[in-house]
């Protein structure tokens, strides 16, 4: 017998498996396989279990008070005889702190997701990225904690200093920037070299003094405004946005290295500096990315609750003016969580429900936008990577 | 535009990146840095001689020799105090009826100022409260129980278009002339000598249990609350985690059913955290009623909800780093699937899996809203490991808001808030310290 033979023998030898053999084999791998897919479907039962069980105690709060009077009238009063349960100003307390946090998480979010994807040297961004998740990591009720503790004293006390100073800092930059570039965007086009310095320096000084008189004036009328509360809607933004960042600057960072190398290799081939590459180029190609951080970004905003709770003054009302950051609102977590150690679960009063009704309400801003969010990230990958 | 100006925009689009991210540290600095610096003092700080009785009065430690002595010397410099107090009554007796009255209610004040600085005096009947059978247990509060002894505050009304503010009186003055102004700089001065200053680690502060609502002791229970409710979720949510990702990368075929699981796992991972709470409330205890109220198993329960998303996505993401090259031997040396993924691929994933789970602990130990309806209460002991099925815990998380926004005496005990928010911020840092820790020597080690 050659080696091939006895080679082939032990081979054939080795998978004569009886037909009884296989068929266990094949039925406990279908059972295993279903386990699985019961266990993974487990998730999707949770999701399902949520809705009908925060709707189930939503509905009859429907039922009783119909819908008008919980999405139009300002009336919060679920303790009163009659009661009222309008929570037009709770929505719009949490729309407000959302907006509030994400005017100040979207741009610094997205400038420093740039910096982190195209700007830092590897090795620097090694020392960053904890630091993003770190932010992260802290539990909402320190934040809450500071907001209401260390935060809020001072607005109260230093509220126009604050104001004042945070103005200045922020804005002088931006001005300086802009005197710059649009002196010398009007002088560009001057053929006459003595005339165009001239002319250069009499329209740096002119608007250099605008821009003074501009800082200095609006930081006097900050610097007068006396925040009556320090628990109100900016203290909440700031702390909020605080939150909403690490998401932001994860997420498009994300789809800004997803953007790839061929892109940014084609603009700078084209005399483009680093900044035109990334607004003009990068950015276009990863916007969607960079919107569904965004939205995720202001999902969490939404949703949170100690911070609000601890720190938004919980009054419910429309604030006066209506873009009344000064002055304490009520949000819909805030709401649901305060209110609930007072209704009567027993006996399910609507004063029990309409909480449910809050949680429904976010549950289903937080689903479509979700989905929202999702679907935008699912086509970038496949425009990115099919083209 | 000319070069010049493209690269001044350039170098500012460069200066307002680094800036965010400069800004975005400095915020970490100034939410940590007080934390951090003020949580210490829960721990390390001046005690008097009131913190020590009372730790041996409630916890039966230390040197019971040592403490007399030292009760002994401070009751000799109060003695003085005491004797001012009873020679002022005697001649409080003997005047008239105005002045009676005009000196009753400021005596009553210092005398109501002494109790909060020394504890009840001689002739007080049994308190029923704890926190007044001691005096300040800590040299700063005593400081300024000191300056509300010597001053009087007082607001300021007369002009009515401004907020009142406030100015101080000296109260030694309201009794001139009497034997009691003697009193006054007499305590100033010997307050040193009646409560024993002295810089104490008062390590306790982790492992004691809580007395009276937090006005002494440590906060024990709240930790032990906190590490049952994360441990709770973890037990339920790492198993199902870890085999649900498991179907998602190695068995789930694309398809409808396939995209819609992933679509339910990020839409899980949005939802409200106050969602699941009430979640929790309507299904675990209203339905299933797992518990008759409040309890630490339905906290789990609904905790391990929360974090499953998380523990999932963290799990594959370990499971497809694992080299192809591993299942490839494993196949090819003739295991079965199932045999080559929990041989083969779990344990090269464990380490990744690993780290996912730790950092969904954190989570779970920092959050708040699930539990307020389903497992937090604001008072209570240590429970013990029998008794997660049927009873509520207090949970660090929840005691920060309770005792911040909610405690009667809030602003007394902004130490033990600041101690609290110390050790829940280091109980989830540490744990996502040791989470990157875990990821930069797998990442090592995959680099071989």
């Amino acid at each position: 017998m050659s080696s091939e033979d006895t080679a082939r023998q032990v081979r054939s030898s080795a998978f004569v498996v009886s037909a009884r053999k296989r068929k266990l084999q094949k039925i406990s791998k279908m059972a295993g396989e279903s386990t699985l897919l019961l266990i993974a479907s487990f998730v999707a039962v949770v999701v399902l279990f949520i809705f009908f069980f925060v709707a189930r105690d939503a509905v009859p709060f429907f039922q009783i008070r119909g819908f008008s009077e919980f999405f139009t009238s300002t009336n919060w009063y679920p303790a009163d005889d009659p009661p009222g349960f309008g929570s037009l100003a709770i929505i719009y307390g949490s729309l407000m702190v959302t907006v509030g946090s994400a005017l100040i998480a979207i741009p610094m979010g997205i400038t420093a997701a740039i910096c982190l994807s195209d700007v830092l040297p590897f090795s620097v961004r090694q020392y960053v990225k904890p630091i993003i998740e770190m932010l992260a990591a802290i539990p909402s009720v320190a934040f809450g904690f500071f907001a209401l503790v260390i935060l809020a004293p001072l607005l109260q006390n230093f509220g126009g200093p604050i104001l004042m100073w945070t103005w200045w800092l922020i804005v002088s930059p931006f001005l300086l920037l802009a005197i710059i570039v649009v002196s010398e965007l009007l002088t560009a086009n001057i053929a006459s070299e003595k005339k165009r310095k001239i002319l250069h320096a009499t329209s740096l000084g002119v608007f250099g003094l605008i821009a003074l008189a501009l800082l200095f004036f609006v930081g006097r009328k900050l610097q007068g405004i006396e925040i009556l509360t320090g628990t109100n809607a900016l203290n909440v933004s700031i702390i909020l946005s605080f939150m909403a960042l690490p998401t932001i600057v994860s997420v498009s960072e994300d789809a800004l290295q997803a953007v790839g190398r061929e892109l940014r290799e084609g603009s700078y081939a084209l005399g483009a500096t680093r900044a035109e590459t990334i607004v003009k180029t990068i950015l276009p190609a990863a916007s969607s990315g960079i919107l569904a951080a965004v939205i995720l970004g202001i999902m969490r905003s939404l949703g949170e609750t100690m911070v609000v709770w601890m720190a938004s003054g919980n009054s419910s009302h429309i604030p006066d003016p209506w873009f009344n950051y000064l002055e304490s609102v009520r949000t819909l977590t805030a709401t649901i969580a305060g209110d609930m150690g007072e209704a009567d679960q027993v006996t399910g009063s609507a004063r029990f429900h309409v909480l449910f009704a809050m949680g429904l309400l976010l549950l289903v801003i937080s689903f479509v936008s979700n989905f929202i969010s999702e679907r935008i990230i699912v086509r970038q990958r496949k425009v990115l990577s099919g083209q | 535009m000319n070069l010049g100006t493209r690269k001044l925009l350039d170098r500012a689009f460069t200066a307002l990146g680094l800036g965010s991210i400069a800004v975005m540290a400095m915020m970490l600095l100034v939410v940590l840095v007080p934390i951090v610096s003020k949580g210490f003092s829960a721990i390390v700080f001046k005690s008097t001689v009131e913190h020590r009785k009372m730790v041996f009065n409630e916890f039966h430690r230390g040197n019971r020799s040592a403490l007399e002595k030292e009760i002994a010397a401070s009751d000799a410099a109060r003695r003085n105090v005491y004797d001012m107090l009873s020679r002022f009554e005697s001649e409080l007796m003997l005047m008239n009826e105005d002045k009676q009255q005009e000196y009753t209610e400021k005596y009553d004040q210092v005398k109501s100022a002494l109790r909060g600085l020394l504890g009840p005096l001689p002739g007080d009947s049994e308190p029923a409260l704890t926190r007044l059978t001691y005096g300040q247990n800590r040299w700063e509060k005593a400081e300024e129980k000191l300056q509300e002894l010597l001053y009087e505050k007082k607001w300021d009304y007369s002009n009515p278009d401004v907020v009142a503010k406030e100015y101080f009186v000296s109260r030694s003055a309201g009794f001139e002339g009497t034997s009691l102004a003697r009193l006054f700089p007499y305590v100033e001065k010997n307050i040193d000598r009646m409560l024993l200053p002295e810089w104490t680690f008062y390590w306790g502060f982790i492992t004691d249990s809580s007395v009276d609502s937090h006005i002494f002791g440590g906060i024990w229970p709240e930790i032990q609350g906190t590490l049952f409710l994360a441990i709770g979720a973890m037990l339920f949510a790492f198993p199902l985690g870890v085999i649900a990702a498991i179907y998602f990368t190695e068995y789930a075929r694309e398809g409808f059913f396939n995209s819609l699981l992933r679509s339910a796992n990020s839409t899980l991972a949005g939802v409200p955290s106050i969602v699941f709470g009430l979640f929790g409330l309507a299904f675990f205890i209203n339905t299933l009623k797992v518990s008759e109220s409040k309890s630490v198993l339905a906290g789990s329960l609904t905790l391990a909800i929360m974090i499953l998303p998380t523990i999932i996505r963290a799990a594959e993401e370990a499971i497809l780093a694992v080299p192809k090259t591993y299942r490839e031997a494993s196949l090819g040396l003739g295991s079965t699937k199932w045999n080559t993924i929990v041989t083969v691929i779990l344990p090269a994933a464990l380490p990744g899996i690993l780290t996912g789970g730790v950092i969904s602990l954190g989570r779970a130990a920092g959050e708040t809203a699930p539990i307020i309806f389903t497992a937090a209460v604001s008072v209570g002991s240590a429970i013990g490991l029998a008794d997660v099925f049927t009873s509520p815990t207090p949970a660090l998380s929840w005691n920060i808001y309770n005792l911040a926004s909610e405690h009667e005496a809030a602003a007394e005990i902004r130490h033990v808030q600041y101690g609290m928010v110390l050790s829940l911020i280091s109980i989830v840092l540490l744990l996502n310290l040791s989470a990157v820790i875990l990821r930069a020597r797998i990442s090592k080690k995959l680099k071989g």
